[in-house]
């Protein structure tokens, strides 16, 4: 696709617009390469240092940690994970954490596609309103909310049930905040052609939004399985019975009042860091940017 | 109630237009029995024994009343109160529950009470004080099946580096062993103010021991701001002030095992559970002593009943399973199986074999629950960061009460 | 409508492919837009509109737990002025927005810049970088009260560099820095994501013409890049806003409001009211409180930040 306006001083050596090609802007090429791999490297550091904490001071036995020994692997215990791994019914909460957070994660990714797509690139009455209504929800804090939910949940019959924790879940504006942020960045020529071309709506969501939002999917993905993963107060009150405990409130579920430092780390890392190292691994997988396709311009 | 009314016609009016996804979960009882839902929390450390223990008594229950069957649910400690708040809100509350005195004036409003469900044999069994912890407006609001008296406990070991050999009575035996503490690189004791604390724990037996009360016998005016109240605070802000207790505590309390009360620093702590030490210090170096004498010897001892809420739709059936579960055998048996006291006159004392926990039982009838006043809660939320001003030397002892206790007022109405 | 170059750097929209009359939606678009929308739109409508709507009725209630409850009109909202709680609360509130939200918005945009072009691990850092957005608060905040605790890494950091050393957390005047912190850290990936998706719509040759017309890389950043990220700079600070106006869940953690209060924030008086004390009537009402605040804080940065889209 061309733009019809080309900036005159550069009309010649114009590259193909809106590529994606990795180049580089600017001088200083190697200085800079290095300034930023510094920059990201620290803070890469400072992000993850709390997690490295947390799984280090998880594998501690219990008692008092003093820094800066406290970040060595050493001592190493597993006691604290002794207690959390020989739960019985770990495997069912395991089970009940998988269909909250996959049944989810699928929900999220299609409704949030699907309501991103049309605010990102069509136009229908009371668009605004409904994106500033979407806004303007984000303001009213979840205390106050959450029990006319449980009130809604619980005459619709879905106390203590996988539906009953997982639909209100799906309305996440987040998630359609970003959808329609990266869907915006696709260029408009392809759903013009799409649509000369004669494709029904449905099949230019399917075949042209999805495809080419599939990193976005991708990370949305984890990070909404991630964030029902440790979901801790919503499955605590839908599923009150223990067989439909989910991890964390499983785990909670077997703690004292006044749980040791390691064994409150240990519950949150067998429920949070093999997913997030799965993740992290199999990230690289996950396509780079946004590929064009191969449409001419 | 209004807000569900209109909640519903929305909800119904909707779930058209939903496409219901997924499976369902537990299903519901089955036919002709009724069932009877009970909600408990991890009284018992060892949840594979704890469940041993209600399946034990369930299976007892239903053998005996094949017509009921009883589900028992063990729910985290955390999050508790919103969780059943919320359960009761949604009308999806269970018909039995275990709950502290601290949580009963709030529930009040939802309990149904239990006086008769229960024979008159057991409830003459009851410690006096038992009975009052459990006693709103004249009604038992809850079936009692534990107590404890947290007494202040030693860590011998300390004591024996220190050189002591005689374990505190009173403030005044603090206050002179404190130095001595202080000069060996120890605390003589520790004061936790922080919100997570409740001040039935760590203030208010300090104004109970010097006389006073949080109160006033009608209930319309907080007295915490009396001469006992000045010197009970004034108490503590010695210890602070002369460097006796860990400063840190008083804003930010962690995990136990963190403060230097769990890494064995400190001479003798009221607030703490004995189970919480027992690994920390080990057990042969813990020594329970009787509540503090000031003007009164008296401390904090905690109650745990069964109660029974108003939404229940099987209140007969609950009524017999509360009879069960609190009557003197089970009684005696769950207290066995979780480390604490009768409430019973009849049970007599359990663990005189046990050095630490029968010095404790002796002590139960000089414990109090604290007061059961409807505004409890609200009154401890605006008198604990008064107590901190105080401590941190922001407001003085009077100053801080009094705004206290002019906080307070008006939430008595 | 030709769009000549100067308007573009001055941040419109180019114009992308043959130049299109603005036109009303025909009722198929629109109806097929709706379609894609709908799903959401009703659970939205249902589990967060109707909740929403019902929490703000109850602010004019005296609803508690099983009681009966009576519509009280304007008498929790009168409490509520009158309570010293509400105005520490809302202080510590909005002294905590005004920090965390300029700091992460910082943060969000120097690792969308370091992290915008494409290269080796450029994903993996991004990945990095998001993880904290979806750690729980209540897991972060325990982490992190090691992290500040007296002999601590942070705190003896901060003896190093000269700065107070001791736990950040029990000091009045330092609490909210260090919840602001905390905050920054959990938060600035999401923004870094929206701010990415935005810098990936740039066109490549606005910058490339500034470069062969010689502008520096801030001079390029200044005009060209800033002013096309302006509606997405906008967002990221109306969300940062709003969530941080919300902050709890690591406070109850970490300080418990403390101390003396110097860091309870309104969501906190919230907590407390409607779940330790039961009064959910006047919970409601700060909610509701809380509410009116976002709307207006966010029209004004609507009014400065500029447009949306």
């Amino acid at each position: 696709m061309t733009d019809t306006i080309t900036p005159p001083a550069t009309a010649a050596t114009a590259p193909p617009a809106r590529s994606r090609r990795p180049y580089r802007v600017g001088r200083g090429g190697r200085g800079w390469l290095v300034g930023r791999g510094a920059l990201l490297l620290i803070g890469a550091a400072v992000t993850l240092f709390p997690f490295y904490a947390m799984v280090v001071l998880s594998f501690k036995p219990t008692g008092p940690v003093t820094f800066p020994d406290s970040l060595l692997p050493w001592p190493f215990s597993t006691e604290a994970y002794d207690q959390v791994i020989g739960a019985k019914s770990m495997l069912r909460w395991m089970w009940n954490t998988l269909v909250y957070a996959v049944v989810s994660v699928v929900g999220v990714l299609l409704f949030a596609s699907m309501a991103g797509y049309a605010f990102a690139k069509k136009r229908f009455p009371g668009k605004e309103t409904m994106f500033w209504s979407f806004l303007a929800m984000l303001m009213v804090p979840y205390h106050v909310t959450m029990i006319p939910t449980f009130i809604i949940i619980s005459e619709l019959n879905g106390v203590d049930t996988y539906w009953g924790m997982i639909v209100p879940t799906l309305a996440n504006a987040q998630a359609v905040f970003l959808m329609r942020q990266f869907i915006a960045s696709l260029p408009d020529s392809l759903f013009e052609a799409a649509r000369l071309d004669g494709c029904s709506e449905w099949r230019v969501y399917v075949s042209i939004v999805l495809p080419l939002i599939k990193p976005i999917l991708a990370t949305l993905g984890v990070f909404v399985f991630l964030w029902h993963w440790n979901d801790f107060l919503w499955p605590l009150i839908v599923g009150q019975s223990i067989d439909m405990r989910t991890l964390t409130t499983g785990i909670a579920s077997l703690q004292q009042e006044n749980v040791p430092l390691n064994m409150l780390l240990a519950g949150s890392v067998v429920a949070f860091v093999p997913i997030f190292m799965a993740y992290l691994i199999g990230q690289r997988y996950f396509q780079e940017g946004v590929s064009t396709t191969g449409i001419k311009g | 109630m209004r807000v569900r009314k209109s909640l519903s016609a929305v909800a119904v009016a909707l779930v058209a237009a939903l496409a219901a996804t997924g499976c369902g979960g537990s299903d519901s009882g089955g036919s002709g029995k009724t069932t009877v839902t009970m909600w408990t929390y991890p009284v018992i450390v060892d949840e594979a024994q704890h469940r041993a223990y209600w399946d034990e008594t369930v299976k007892a229950f239903q053998a005996a009343n094949p017509d009921i069957t009883v589900k028992v649910e063990i729910f985290p400690w955390a999050n508790r109160d919103q969780a059943l708040a919320t359960a009761i809100a949604g009308n999806k509350g269970p018909d039995v529950v275990y709950l502290i005195p601290d949580q009963l004036p709030k529930y009040a409003r939802n309990i149904e009470p239990v006086d008769k469900y229960l024979d008159d044999a057991s409830k003459s069994d009851y410690h006096e004080n038992v009975m009052q912890s459990v006693t709103i407006d004249g009604k038992m609001m809850g079936a009692p099946i534990l107590t404890s008296a947290a007494t202040p406990i030693c860590n011998k070991k300390v004591f024996a580096d220190v050189g002591e050999t005689t374990y505190p009575t009173s403030w005044n035996d603090l206050l002179t062993l404190a130095p001595k503490f202080k000069a060996k690189g120890y605390d003589v004791t520790a004061y936790a103010g922080d919100s997570k604390q409740t001040l039935n724990q760590t203030f208010y037996p300090l104004l109970w021991q010097a006389g006073g009360d949080v109160f006033a016998a009608d209930g319309k005016s907080v007295v915490f701001n009396s001469e006992a109240g000045r010197k009970a605070l004034n108490f503590v802000k010695q210890l602070v002030d002369g460097g006796y207790v860990d400063k840190g505590l008083i804003t930010n309390v962690p995990s136990i095992e963190q403060t230097r009360v769990g890494q064995g620093k400190v001479g003798c702590v009221w607030y703490v559970p004995v189970a919480e030490v027992e690994k920390l210090w080990g057990k042969e170096n813990i020594q329970a002593v009787p509540h503090f004498t000031e003007t009164k010897q008296i401390g904090y001892g905690t109650v745990g009943s069964l109660a029974m809420l108003k939404g229940s739709k099987e209140k007969e059936a609950a009524g017999k399973w509360i009879a069960f579960a609190t009557n003197a055998e089970n009684t005696k048996k769950y207290d066995l199986a979780s480390n604490f006291f009768s409430p019973r006159k009849s049970t007599g004392a359990l663990w005189t074999d046990d050095p630490v926990l029968s010095v404790q039982e002796k002590q139960v009838s000089a414990s109090t629950v604290g007061p059961l006043h409807e505004k409890a809660r609200d009154v401890q939320g605006v008198l604990f960061p008064e107590i901190q001003a105080a401590l941190l030397g922001k407001k003085s002892v009077e100053q801080a009460l009094d705004d206290a206790a002019k906080a307070a007022d008006p939430l008595l109405g | 409508m030709v769009a000549l170059p100067e308007s573009r750097v001055r941040g419109s929209r180019p114009a992308r492919g043959p130049v299109r009359r603005p036109r009303r939606p025909s009722a198929r678009e629109a109806g097929t837009a709706l379609l894609f929308v709908l799903p959401f739109l009703l659970l939205f409508a249902l589990f967060r509109f109707g909740p929403a709507i019902a929490g703000v009725f109850l602010g004019f209630t005296d609803y508690t737990i099983g009681g009966d409850t009576s519509w009280t009109g304007l008498e929790n909202f009168r409490r509520l002025v009158d309570d010293p709680t509400f105005w520490t609360a809302l202080r510590v509130t909005v002294v905590f927005t005004a920090l965390s939200v300029p700091l992460s918005m910082l943060a969000s945009l120097g690792m969308a810049l370091l992290t915008r072009r494409a290269f080796r691990g450029a994903k993996l850092f991004r990945s990095i970088f998001f993880l904290p957005v979806v750690t729980s608060l209540v897991l972060a905040g325990v982490v992190f009260t090691w992290v500040f605790a007296d002999g601590g890494p942070w705190s003896r950091a901060m003896g190093a560099l000269g700065l107070p050393a001791g736990n950040w957390l029990a000091d009045s005047a330092l609490v909210v820095p260090a919840l602001v912190l905390v905050s920054v850290w959990s938060r600035f990936g999401y923004g870094m994501l929206i701010l990415l998706a935005r810098m990936q719509d740039i066109p490549a040759e606005l910058e490339e013409a500034a470069l062969t017309d010689g502008a520096s890389a801030w001079q390029r950043f200044r005009y060209v890049t800033l002013p096309q990220l302006r509606p997405a700079l906008f967002f990221v600070a109306i969300i940062e806003t709003t969530v941080s106006f919300q902050v709890f869940d690591m406070i109850y953690v970490m300080t418990g409001g403390g101390p003396v209060r110097s860091s309870y924030s309104l969501v906190y008086l919230l907590y407390d009211q409607g779940f330790k004390y039961f009064d959910l009537g006047y919970a409601s009402a700060v909610g509701v409180a809380l509410f009116v605040m976002t709307i207006v804080v966010a029209l004004i940065q609507r009014l400065t930040l500029g447009r949306d889209k």
